[in-house]
C-alpha cells in the first residue's frame, strides 16, 4: 500500500509536464520551491517552537546571492550556485541566531519581523549589487552546456532539490540532531535534563532553516527571472507560516501540502486580491480553533 | 543645527512617541492579564479610526462625537473579538492565540479595504498644523495636543490601574490568576475588560494619528513600533512602554538628520533588533524568574 502510494507519486510528479499546460508546470515548480521552505520554517518552528516572520528574508538573500554569483560567474554549474545560496543565507542565519538565543517565543518572532524588513531595506538601497528597486534580472541556470531554458527543465531541476531535501528531511528524525529537536519540542526542560543543550540545538535548527530556505531561494530566482525586493515582503512570511500551520507543525509531508495549497491558492486568487488575506486569515484562525495539528493531524486521526 | 529648530524637531518626536506609547500600553495591558500579545491590535485601532471618519462623513456627526463613535466601536469589537474567538481558545497555548490574533490582523485589514477603500484618506485633526511661536521655539500646536491628550490618558490608566476594583482586580490577575481567581475575581471578566480597555486606549492612539499619516489600511502596521517601544521599555512594564515610546519617537526623529534620509524607515527595526540583541529585558525591565 505504502509502495504504491510512493510509486504513484514519484510517477506522477515525474510525468507532469509531460501532460500538464505550461503554466500548470511552472505553478507545480514554485509548489516545489515552497514546499522546501515551508519544510525549513518547520524544521524552526514545528521542531524547536520558535516562530518566525522573518523567511521571506531568508528567501531573498538566498535568490539574491544565487543571481549575483550567476551575472558574476559565467558557466557556473546551478548545483554549485544553489549550495552557494545555502550556505550564504545559512550563515547569516548562524549570524542571526545566536544573539537570538538569548531570545525566547516572541521575542524572537519579532526579531525575525525586524529582520525580514531589514533585509529588504538593505536589498533597495544596495543598488550596486542588487539594482534595488528598478530589480533585477536573473541569468537562465547552467549545468554544464546546457541551459535550462524551459518551464520543463527548471521544473525537474526543482523537483530534484525539493526530492533531495524532503528525503532528508524525513531522515532527519532518525539521527541524534533529529531526536534532540523533537525532544526539546516535547518539553525544553525535560530535554535539558537528559543532556541536550537546547541552545545549541536550537541554533543548528535556525541555520538548518535558514540554509533550506536559502536553497529555496536560489530556485525561486532560476524559476521567476526577475527579482525585486517588494516581492519579498512581510506577507510572503506570514504566507509560508500558512503553508505549515495548514498543513501541520512538525510534518515534513504537511509541510508540501500546505505548500501546495497556498500556493495554489494564491494563483487562483490572483485577481482577488483585497480578498486574499481574508481567506488566508480566516484559515489561520480556523485551523488553531478547530485543527491546531493542521492537515497532518487530520489524516493520522483517521487512519 | 539651531537649538530652537532641534527643540521643534524634539517636540514633534515626543508627540510621534506618545501615540508609539499608546499602543504599546495597549499591548502590554493584554499581555499582563493574559500572558499573550495581540498581533491584530494595529489593526483594530486602524477599524477604530475608519468608523470615526464614517461617523463623521457619512453619518454627519461633529467631530469630537465622531472620535468618541470610533473609540466606542473599537471596544465593541474588541469585545467581540475576545467573546466569539479568544475565549475558544484560552485553554490552548499562547503559540495558539498568537497565530489567531495574526489571522485576524489579515482578516480585519482585508475586511475594512473591502468595507472602506484600500486608499489613503485625508482624516479631520482636532489640532491645527501651523507652527506656531513660543518665544524663540517654533511648535506644532498638533504636536502639543497630542502630547496632552496622550498624558491625560496616561494619567487616567493610572488612576484606573490604582484606585478602582477592575484594575486592582486586573493587577491581581497579572500576578497570579488562580489566586485571584480564589479571591472571587472572574479572570474570564478580566480578560474581557483587559481587551476593551486595550482596544479603548489604541482606538485614542489610532485618532490622533490618523491625521497625521493620512487614514488608511496600512496603518496598522503602526503596532510593529508600538511593540519596539513596549520592548525597548521591557516587555510587560506600563511606565516602561511610556518611556520606550517617547524614546523611540525621538530617535526616529533625530536619525534622518544625521544619518542617510533612507533610514527613517528601519529605525523601528534597527532599535528593536538592537535592544533584543543588547538586552532583551528592554531598558528598564526586570529579569523574569521562570518555574518548572
Amino acid at each position: 500500500m505504502r509502495a504504491a502510494a510512493w510509486t504513484i507519486g514519484v510517477a506522477a510528479a515525474l510525468g507532469w509536464p509531460l501532460v500538464a499546460p505550461r503554466y500548470l508546470v511552472f505553478l507545480a515548480t514554485l509548489v516545489a520551491v515552497n514546499a522546501i521552505v515551508a519544510i525549513g520554517l518547520n524544521l524552526l518552528s514545528g521542531y524547536t517552537n520558535q516562530l518566525s516572520f522573518g523567511h521571506a528574508g531568508f528567501l531573498a538573500i538566498g535568490a539574491y546571492t544565487a543571481a549575483i554569483l550567476t551575472l558574476r560567474v559565467t558557466a557556473l554549474p546551478v548545483p554549485v550556485t544553489l549550495l552557494a545560496a545555502g550556505v550564504v543565507t545559512g550563515l547569516v542565519g548562524l549570524a542571526l541566531g545566536i544573539p537570538c538565543l538569548r531570545l525566547e517565543g516572541l521575542y524572537l518572532a519579532m526579531a525575525t519581523l525586524a529582520f525580514g524588513f531589514v533585509v529588504t531595506e538593505a536589498i533597495s538601497n544596495l543598488d550596486a549589487l542588487t539594482r534595488g528597486n528598478d530589480g533585477l534580472h536573473v541569468p537562465l541556470a547552467r549545468l554544464g552546456p546546457w541551459a535550462l531554458d524551459s518551464d520543463r527543465a527548471r521544473y525537474y531541476l526543482a523537483l530534484a532539490v525539493a526530492a533531495g531535501m524532503i528525503l532528508a528531511a524525513l531522515n532527519l528524525a532518525a539521527t541524534r540532531t533529529g531526536r534532540a529537536f523533537l525532544a526539546i519540542r516535547t518539553s525544553e526542560v525535560a530535554a535539558q535534563a537528559s543532556g541536550i543543550n537546547p541552545a545549541a540545538y536550537k541554533t543548528v535548527a535556525f541555520v538548518l532553516s535558514a540554509f533550506y530556505t536559502g536553497v529555496a531561494g536560489g530556485l525561486f530566482a532560476f524559476v521567476v527571472g526577475f527579482l525585486s525586493p517588494d516581492a519579498f515582503d512581510v506577507f510572503l512570511s506570514v504566507d509560508f507560516l500558512v503553508m505549515i500551520i495548514l498543513g501541520g507543525l512538525g510534518s515534513v509531508w504537511g509541510s508540501v501540502a500546505g505548500a501546495a495549497i497556498v500556493t495554489v491558492l494564491n494563483d487562483s486568487l490572483a485577481g482577488f486580491q483585497t480578498y486574499r488575506p481574508l481567506i488566508f486569515g480566516a484559515i489561520m484562525i480556523v485551523c488553531m480553533l478547530f485543527a491546531p495539528g493542521g492537515l497532518a493531524a487530520l489524516t493520522r486521526r483517521h487512519s | 543645527m539651531s537649538g530652537s529648530a532641534l527643540i521643534h524637531v524634539v517636540v514633534s518626536g515626543l508627540a510621534t512617541g506618545c501615540i508609539y506609547a499608546l499602543v504599546a500600553l495597549s499591548l502590554v495591558i493584554v499581555y499582563n492579564a493574559t500572558r499573550t500579545v495581540n498581533f491584530a491590535q494595529g489593526e483594530m485601532l486602524m477599524v477604530s479610526a475608519f468608523v470615526a471618519w464614517s461617523a463623521q462623513h457619512t453619518a454627519g456627526l461633529p467631530l469630537p462625537a465622531a472620535l468618541a463613535c470610533g473609540i466606542v466601536a473599537g471596544g465593541l469589537l474588541a469585545l467581540l473579538v475576545e467573546r466569539l474567538i479568544i475565549r475558544r481558545a484560552v485553554s490552548a497555548t499562547h503559540w495558539d492565540v498568537l497565530i489567531i490574533t495574526l489571522g485576524l490582523s489579515l482578516v480585519l485589514r482585508a475586511a475594512a479595504g473591502i468595507v472602506w477603500t484600500n486608499e489613503e484618506l485625508p482624516f479631520p485633526a482636532l489640532f491645527s498644523n501651523r507652527p506656531i511661536a513660543i518665544g524663540p521655539v517654533r511648535v506644532a500646536p498638533v504636536s502639543l495636543g497630542v502630547i496632552g491628550a496622550s498624558l491625560a490618558l496616561m494619567l487616567t490608566l493610572v488612576v484606573l490601574f490604582r484606585a478602582t476594583r477592575f484594575g486592582r482586580a486586573m493587577r491581581a490577575v497579572a500576578q497570579n490568576q488562580n489566586a485571584a481567581r480564589l479571591m472571587g475575581i472572574s479572570v474570564e471578566g478580566v480578560f474581557s475588560g483587559t481587551w476593551v480597555l486595550a482596544a479603548v486606549v489604541g482606538a485614542v492612539a489610532g485618532v490622533l494619528i490618523a491625521p497625521v499619516t493620512f487614514l488608511s489600511t496600512k496603518m496598522g502596521l503602526i503596532a510593529i513600533n508600538g511593540f519596539t517601544a513596549a520592548v525597548l521599555g521591557g516587555f510587560g512594564s506600563l511606565p516602561g512602554a511610556v518611556a520606550g515610546g517617547m524614546l523611540l519617537g525621538v530617535i526616529e526623529n533625530l536619525a534622518p538628520l544625521y544619518l542617510p534620509s533612507g533610514i527613517r524607515y528601519s529605525v523601528p527595526f534597527l532599535v528593536m533588533i538592537g535592544i533584543l540583541v543588547a538586552r532583551p529585558r528592554g531598558l528598564f525591565g526586570r529579569v523574569e524568574r521562570r518555574k518548572v
